[in-house]
């Protein structure tokens, strides 16, 4: 007794010390956890640079938003974008508009050193196909012209108009104009103001959540006050997390209260008191604190899967608390708790080991994740199982619950359950459940792609399609990942790629690409330009002579201007770029200098998505090209992630059953059978529902053996059919199981519904099933004498 | 050969904000006649930087309503720019030396706008992107267009124009050095300006 008085002591002061390691984590050190699923791929596979590009395309784009203001006429789309700024200028603190027109003004400043090697594609192939006269012809009209002159410098500047001509090349990368001192966009018969601002607060914040999306409709219903026609498209990561916090809140208050509701009532008609909940909840609690801490200790990092999947040990958690709460609703007021837990111990700790055993088998896995997600489970439940061990027997005492009205109806359930047994009937119908397992697992079928798992309303996803296409934006998760040894070597395999692309984008799989090279052209190239430009229009014979003849210039005008242009012709480095102001909405494109390894992004404006394959077969046998495809590398983690699950779980079944058979010998199948038969059966369900089979519903069958075992151990545990403990204990927890990850099948997040219908398939049929394998004292003791 | 592009989208695409009309601006608008169509020759001379000989050119221009400018070089060659709604198109001779859509260049409407308001003297339209200041009196007038965005000033310079009842002379003066002077005669309006030729091409 004091022994136990003084182990609970000892565990009131490690609960302690958890506790305030999670205070010092959450508010102190207000850790955040990783959300990136890619961060979850083995340490090897994670490549520095190639995670520097998704952080150069995506989080840039992450706090971004982006609206479009449309009406039929130019000074109506103004006038209902007037109306939109004025409801957000007050609030630059949350939404702080970006420089629109204004910082466009002095972005050819940075060329005119370089700018005679500057010259678009077409006029460059018009250099090495045209005769001289054609470059004569075209210069002779520039120079007499009066409104096509050359209004980026002087005529000598640019006698041929290449500089021009490559400028309007560059201009026709995006369709935004600046016109009036707005950024304009024409599209679909309408005129449109483009706004850009850029969130403060991160995009998950739920408080930027709160207070950025009624804003936005305040702003966008302004804008139709002043303009009933005007339509405002809307495009922000914020919007769509709003949107997911929006739906998750709901469910949270609809589903979570619900389970939470079913769940007290189902414990008061139990025990008549809601205090065994408080003390499961405890027990779940401290599990939850623990296993953060360890693993925080252990990682130094923590992912917002491992915490979903780890916040689902709850399930398993429970049933420690429960299998002691009905034992000691069961036996006798002269027994003692303690007493009570020495006899429950070996039950209890195998139920432990079995679950510890399944989750570890996780830790095998080659992928991080996995390990983390095994780490933090196990040590969940030991920190709840050591709680009940604990504390339980010193807060329950004999007297503390009395037996409610579900456990005196219940009990008489029990006895006329049905057995599997060897009679015909009992066959027949394990036949026909056999035929119904196989003809819907041949149905199953697997989708692990990403997309399916996107639960967006229509609405904002039709925005941002329409947004893409009227701006013509690059796709932030499908580019061409560049690297080389140096700079110069990153900007030759760009030229190489791009020789490949130009084909594709007259084909129509891509309306145009975006790349550093397009500004800055390798040095190799930029040389090869100096030289034609020398042989096909500088030389002393050439276009320029010609056209000083032609124009009757004094002598040595040719010389000079000739001198002129090669002063203009200073080599160009992406650094020196990089500098203007010009290279503003480009500087993502470039990674520079990782460990080493020089690399940049070539993103694909106007991509249809059935092109895919032929853009990816582009990089082909082009060295230090990389096709990269975050969503199509997000559903490829996730396959492969459920492969290794499936994996996991048929192993975890191999080696709970070799843990259990010391104790259990012959009859260990029959602790396992129920979860294995509920575990086909789901997956037969589910592939007669036409469901595709994914990484939710594997994650949800590990958590079903978890649970499961727990029931089959406590029914053998308990072979007269009689004791009605064991029974109330299964029918507890499955219950309570049902009502918390059950339920979450009606949620409308895909990966969630996934999950929740795999837990309400099984658990409803592991609880039936698992009375069905038990057997009576007699029928143990032949079964002995066979093991 | 797009050779109009970046100076002249620049041009027409740095707009600045709209400011209160200038008094001699009223003055002024009410002084010209702004007709439906506007046909006449254009005398041209051009000094460029580094080039000590100007380029003289000459030829007739129109300015159509509804339908655009078109600005035919007839001497020392032919060559015509021809402004309308939807594109920009210049012509060496019968070839096309380039041709800029509306639907491509978001610009090509804007800078139509320009030089149509340009050409037929509507200030009240270029306030928009210059600072006006000038002189009216005695029927004639004189004003001096700067513009408002900086890099757009840059590009362009300073326009000097003055006239009547229409524009009588343009003098442009560029940053990097090259000046323009044009002088208008001969100037028609109403349905009989407009050539047969002109109006097949506009």
């Amino acid at each position: 007794m004091t022994t136990h008085r003084r182990l609970a002591l000892a565990w009131a002061l490690v609960v302690c010390l958890l506790a305030g390691h999670n205070a010092w984590l959450w508010l102190g050190k207000r850790i955040v956890p990783d959300t990136d699923i890619l961060a979850l791929l083995p340490a090897g596979e994670r490549d520095p640079v190639l995670q520097r590009s998704f952080t150069h395309m995506v989080d840039s784009a992450q706090q971004r938003v982006v609206v479009l203001v449309g009406a039929a006429s130019w000074p109506d789309a103004m006038r209902a974008a007037d109306a939109f700024q004025a409801v957000l200028r007050p609030h630059a603190d949350l939404l702080r508009a970006d420089a629109g027109a204004d910082a466009q003004a002095a972005w050819l400043d940075g060329f005119q050193s370089h700018a005679t090697l500057l010259v678009g594609a077409a006029d460059e192939r018009a250099l090495r196909t045209q005769p001289p006269s054609y470059w004569t012809e075209n210069a002779l009209a520039r120079a007499y012209s009066a409104f096509g002159g050359p209004k980026l410098g002087s005529f000598r500047d640019d006698p041929f108009g290449l500089f021009a001509g490559w400028t309007q090349e560059r201009a026709g990368e995006t369709p935004v104009r600046p016109r009036d001192g707005r950024l304009y966009v024409g599209g679909e018969g309408r005129e449109y103001v483009l706004l850009t601002y850029t969130l403060a607060p991160s995009a998950f914040a739920l408080s930027a959540q709160r207070r950025a999306v009624p804003l936005l409709d305040a702003a966008a219903a302004a804008a139709r006050r002043a303009m009933p026609a005007a339509e405002v498209i809307e495009a922000g990561v914020v919007l769509h997390a709003a949107a997911a916090g929006n739906q998750a809140s709901s469910e949270v208050e609809t589903i979570g209260l619900g389970s939470l509701a079913g769940i007290v009532v189902l414990t008061w008609l139990t025990f008549r008191s809601v205090r065994p909940i408080g003390l499961i909840l405890l027990a779940i609690g401290i599990g939850f604190l623990g296993a953060l801490s360890v693993c925080w200790l252990l990682f130094g990092r923590i992912h917002l899967l491992t915490l979903v999947f780890g916040a689902s040990l709850i399930g398993v958690a429970q049933d420690y608390g429960l299998y002691f709460l009905c034992h000691r609703l069961g036996a006798a007021r002269e027994t003692g708790s303690v007493v009570l837990l020495r006899r429950l111990l070996p039950g209890l700790g195998l139920t432990l080991l079995a679950a510890v055993i399944g989750y570890m088998g996780l830790a095998l896995t080659p992928f991080p994740g996995l390990r983390h997600m095994a780490v933090f489970s196990a040590l969940g439940l030991v920190f709840a199982w050591l709680t009940v061990v604990c504390w339980f027997p010193q807060l329950i005492g004999p007297g503390t619950l009395r037996r409610g009205w579900l456990a005196r109806r219940y009990r008489a359930l029990v006895v006329r359950w049905p057995r599997v047994t060897a009679r015909p009937g009992a066959l027949a119908v394990l036949a026909l459940l056999a035929a119904v397992t196989a003809a819907g697992w041949s149905q199953l079928r697997t989708d692990d792609d990403i997309r399916s798992l996107q639960s967006s309303p229509a609405r904002l996803v039709q925005d941002q399609i329409k947004l893409g296409r009227l701006l013509d934006a690059p796709t932030p998760v499908q580019y061409y990942l560049v690297r080389g040894a140096s700079d110069d070597e990153v900007l030759q395999r760009e030229e190489a790629l791009k020789r490949r692309l130009d084909p594709l984008v007259a084909q129509g799989h891509l309306s145009g690409y975006q790349a550093l090279s397009n500004w800055v052209p390798s040095a190799r190239t930029q040389a090869e330009r100096l030289a034609l430009l020398d042989g096909r229009l500088l030389g002393d014979t050439g276009p320029l002579a010609d056209l000083a003849r032609a124009l009757g210039a004094d002598d040595g005008w040719a010389a000079a201007t000739r001198a002129h242009l090669r002063a203009r012709a200073q080599p160009l480095t992406p650094d020196a770029f990089l500098r203007t102001p010009a290279s503003e909405p480009w500087r993502h494109l470039w990674l520079g200098d990782v460990d080493g390894i020089h690399a940049s992004i070539v993103a694909l404006r106007g991509m249809r998505y059935a092109s895919i394959p032929v853009l990816a077969g582009a990089a082909d046998g082009l060295p230090g090209v990389q096709w990269v495809d975050k969503v199509g590398g997000i559903s490829a983690v996730l396959g492969r992630y459920r492969t290794y699950m499936g994996a996991v779980v048929l192993g975890a079944y191999a080696l709970v059953f070799l843990a259990l058979l010391p104790r259990y010998r012959g009859r260990t199948w029959r602790v396992l059978a129920p979860t294995a038969a509920a575990s086909a059966l789901t997956l037969a369900i589910l592939g007669l529902a036409g469901q595709h089979l994914q990484l939710f519903h594997v994650l949800a069958l590990m958590l079903l053996l978890g649970v499961g075992v727990d029931y089959g151990i406590f029914m053998q545990e308990d072979p007269q059919r009689g004791d009605d403990a064991p029974w109330l204990a299964v029918a507890l927890s499955a219950a309570s199981t049902l009502l918390s990850f059950g339920l979450l099948a009606l949620s409308g997040t895909p990966a969630l519904r996934a999950f929740g219908l795999t837990m309400l398939l099984g658990t409803a049929l592991v609880w039936l099933a698992a009375p069905c394998f038990t057997v009576t004292r007699k029928e143990r003791h032949a079964t002995s004498v066979y093991a | 050969m797009k050779r109009l592009s970046a100076a002249t989208l620049m041009l027409a695409a740095l707009l600045g904000a709209p400011a209160q009309a200038a008094a001699p601006v009223a003055k002024i608008q009410a002084m010209l006649a702004k007709p439906e169509q506007l046909c006449g020759r254009f005398e041209q001379n051009k000094q460029l930087a580094g080039m000590k000989k100007p380029l003289a050119s000459s030829g007739r221009f129109c300015v159509v309503a509804g339908k655009g400018v078109l600005w035919r070089t007839l001497k020392p060659f032919p060559n015509t720019l021809r402004l309308s709604r939807d594109e920009i198109v210049q012509l060496q001779g019968e070839r096309v030396a380039m041709r800029m859509e509306a639907s491509r260049e978001p610009t090509v409407r804007m800078i139509n706008g320009v030089l149509f308001s340009l050409l037929s003297g509507d200030l009240g339209q270029l306030e928009s992107l210059f600072d006006v200041d000038g002189t009216a009196a005695d029927g004639a007038w004189k004003v001096t267009l700067k513009a408002r965005n900086p890099a757009l000033a840059k590009a362009i310079g300073t326009l000097t124009l003055d006239g009547g009842a229409y524009v009588r002379t343009i003098h442009m003066v560029e940053d990097s050095g090259d000046r323009t002077d044009i002088v208008f005669s001969d100037i028609k309006a109403g349905p009989g300006a407009v050539l047969p030729e002109e109006a097949a091409q506009l």
